[in-house]
């Protein structure tokens, strides 16, 4: 038989107190539940380890739980929490595998076929996965088989990492219990009125007959306990931005409360970020308040990166300009990931600038200038006259290719931005005289005109006569004479 | 020329600027990192572009002709390692330095090993600087017969007022 896939299940058990634990390590040896419902009707949908040793268990009252454990921890089923950490599961398994799919909360398929060059066999794939989920801060298990049903079985194993031998995901089925499927309630309940309990008797039952009796159900039933899988594999993509949430049991007042909650938050993420080698561009705050309201605000990085004492400090900047104008009780970040710039230049390059360095300069600068002021330049498209824009400053890392390498030496051009209208005397269809203001000046040679026009087709169309001027008082400069508004206007000074 | 500070100094029209440029020109082709602090944003990318600056290693701060601003700017790019060439164009009115100041600058680009470049009308860096240049017009062409229709090259002198630098011949820069 041809093995043709290699599946990873990377399962986390007890998901929803995993994700809790996530964002509260502190709770990880003590017990807690997570309820759902409206007090007093408040249910357990799920217990960790140490609260489970002190029997309780999903389903009872929350009263119920607090009697058998008085020192029981509570906290609510968030949604926003659970999706974050499943994003936090999938991107620690992006790190193995560009191809991962998205199996519900918890749950993660990761295509390693082919990776053994790269990070070695069966078991240094599955040492790495659970590597880079604790990383993010999940404790995970990982089945390894050729199969989805039999990855997923095998994650429920002893040990971190269990590996099915390629070929034998229907021998590693057999005795795993009815309940590893997702199988329907009523097809489970029929089975076990039968006396199949486990995955090898329903394998080992009469395919068509189960048609007949179970339907769809039934022979997709057979499928999953034979090892047999034929779905289609979805590979999950990132989402453009990257989001954690904090809900807060208490109200923060002060920015120094605040920035030791937002450090934790940053933390999460930029663990994420690490997993797949990405920084964050952008982070975008939003501040649940104490009135009900929301306090938002975007914080652009002057360069990508994912150091947390970084982010949090440009993060501290920013609110303390704009507080939040009540008590904070919900905390919740995104970034936008991009690409990091790797910090090892070229061999024969000057040795580039950390990139941490980078971003705290380009954030002093723009605290001192603003952010309109501090770039790249960039020459656009067009002939229209000085038509730059300014780009966030993203030195490359290539090398200069030397065969553009001009010999001309080009004269130079001050700009005056925005050009001063100026009074021209004009005599003999030529400048003879500039006033600008107070200040007259002779023209003693001048040279032109060179007509130049563009963008005729649009409303911004624009169309001029330049001049070199050599002025009396040594000024060498250039004059234009725009004929959309017939000024004359000082474009700048050769230098 | 890592841990300089060179003032280059003249009159408008002289060719300080175009000196410059060529300067921004050869640090970029050589894959460096360099900065402009434009104190009046005259900078030109175009003429910049066609000297074959590499723009996207440049970084420009321009304030808004607040010239206190524009000191501040130097002091902070000045102590960063990594920087091959800061320049500050401080245009026409150049405002006083102290020479504590100048020296602090000298210790900060030495220790960083980079090369700061002042550009202005007048020497403000005094002792502080390490190399001090004038420039200054010598001839102009241009095109066009019989009538000129265009400007075509200067012709600049540079004359070496502090520092050891060898004599150069004129710079003809092309317009």
């Amino acid at each position: 038989m041809v093995r043709v896939s290699r599946l990873a299940c990377v399962r986390v058990p007890w998901f929803a107190a995993a994700a809790i634990v996530r964002c509260e390590p502190t709770l990880a040896e003590r017990p807690l539940v997570v309820v759902q419902g409206t007090p007093p009707a408040t249910r357990v949908v799920e217990a960790n380890a140490a609260a489970r040793e002190r029997s309780v268990a999903a389903g009872m009252t929350e009263a119920h739980a607090r009697a058998l454990c008085p020192e029981l921890v509570r906290r609510p089923f968030v949604e926003a929490r659970l999706a974050s950490a499943q994003h936090a599961l999938l991107t620690a398994a992006l790190g193995v595998s560009p191809r991962v799919e998205d199996a519900g909360p918890g749950l993660a398929y990761v295509e390693i076929h082919g990776l053994g060059r790269l990070v070695g066999d069966d078991r240094a794939v599955g040492e790495r996965l659970v590597r880079l989920a604790r990383d993010v801060g999940l404790e995970a298990r990982v089945g390894i088989a050729d199969g989805r049903t039999a990855a997923r079985v095998a994650s429920y194993g002893d040990v971190r990492v269990t590996i099915v031998p390629a070929g034998a995901d229907a021998a590693s089925l057999a005795p795993a219990p009815l309940d590893r499927l997702d199988l329907p309630e009523a097809v489970v309940t029929t089975l076990r009125r039968w006396g199949i309990a486990d995955l090898g008797a329903l394998a080992a039952l009469p395919r068509d007959a189960l048609a007949t009796r179970l339907g769809p159900d039934g022979l997709r039933a057979h499928d999953l306990a034979s090892g047999v899988d034929s779905a289609p594999f979805h590979p999950w993509t990132p989402p453009p931005f990257w989001e954690e949430a904090q809900g807060l049991d208490w109200e923060v007042h002060d920015l120094l409360a605040l920035g030791a909650v937002l450090e934790v938050v940053l933390a999460r993420l930029a663990a994420r970020l690490s997993a797949v080698h990405l920084a964050a561009d952008v982070i975008d705050v939003r501040l649940g308040l104490v009135s009900g309201a929301h306090h938002e605000r975007t914080v652009a990085l002057a360069h990508p990166t994912r150091d947390v004492d970084l982010m949090l400090a440009l993060l501290r900047l920013d609110l303390e300009r704009r507080p939040p104008p009540a008590a904070v009780i919900d905390v919740a970040l995104s970034v936008r990931p991009v690409v990091a710039r790797p910090g090892q230049g070229g061999l024969w390059q000057p040795p580039a600038m950390a990139e941490r360095d980078l971003a705290a300069l380009l954030a002093r600068l723009v605290r001192l200038v603003g952010p309109d002021n501090v770039g790249s330049p960039a020459v656009d498209d067009s002939h229209r006259p000085d038509a730059i824009t300014l780009d966030p400053f993203s030195p490359p890392d290539s090398v200069v290719n030397d065969a553009d390498a001009t010999t001309e030496r080009p004269l130079a051009l001050r700009r005056l931005r925005p050009p001063p209208v100026v009074t021209v005397a004009i005599a003999d269809e030529r400048p003879a005289r500039v006033t600008r203001g107070a200040t007259a000046a002779r023209v003693v040679t001048c040279a032109g005109p060179w007509r130049i026009s563009g963008e005729w087709w649009d409303t911004r169309g624009w169309a001029r006569d330049e001049w070199d001027l050599l002025l009396d008082d040594g000024t060498l400069c250039r004059l234009a004479h725009d004929h959309m508004t017939n000024h004359w206007l000082l474009d700048g000074v050769y230098d | 020329m890592r841990g300089e500070v060179i003032e280059i100094v003249g009159r408008l029209s002289s060719g300080r600027t175009s000196l410059l440029t060529a300067w921004l020109t050869d640090v970029t082709r050589r894959g460096g990192f360099v900065a402009l602090v434009d104190a009046d944003g005259a900078f030109d990318p175009s003429s910049a572009v066609r000297a074959g600056v590499d723009l996207r290693r440049l970084l420009w701060v321009r304030t808004g002709s607040r010239r206190d601003t524009a000191l501040r700017a130097v002091d902070l790019l000045v102590r960063c390692r990594g920087v091959a060439l800061v320049a500050v164009d401080l245009g026409e009115s150049p405002p006083r330095l102290s020479l504590a100041a100048a020296f602090r600058w000298r210790m900060a680009v030495q220790r960083a090993g980079t090369t700061l470049v002042i550009l202005t009308a007048r020497r403000i860096a005094g002792a502080g600087a390490t190399l001090a240049v004038r420039t200054a017009r010598r001839a102009l062409e241009w095109s066009g017969d019989p009538r000129p229709t265009r400007l075509a090259r200067v012709a600049t002198d540079v004359e070496v007022l502090r520092g050891h630098a060898l004599a150069a011949a004129p710079h003809w820069w092309c317009a």
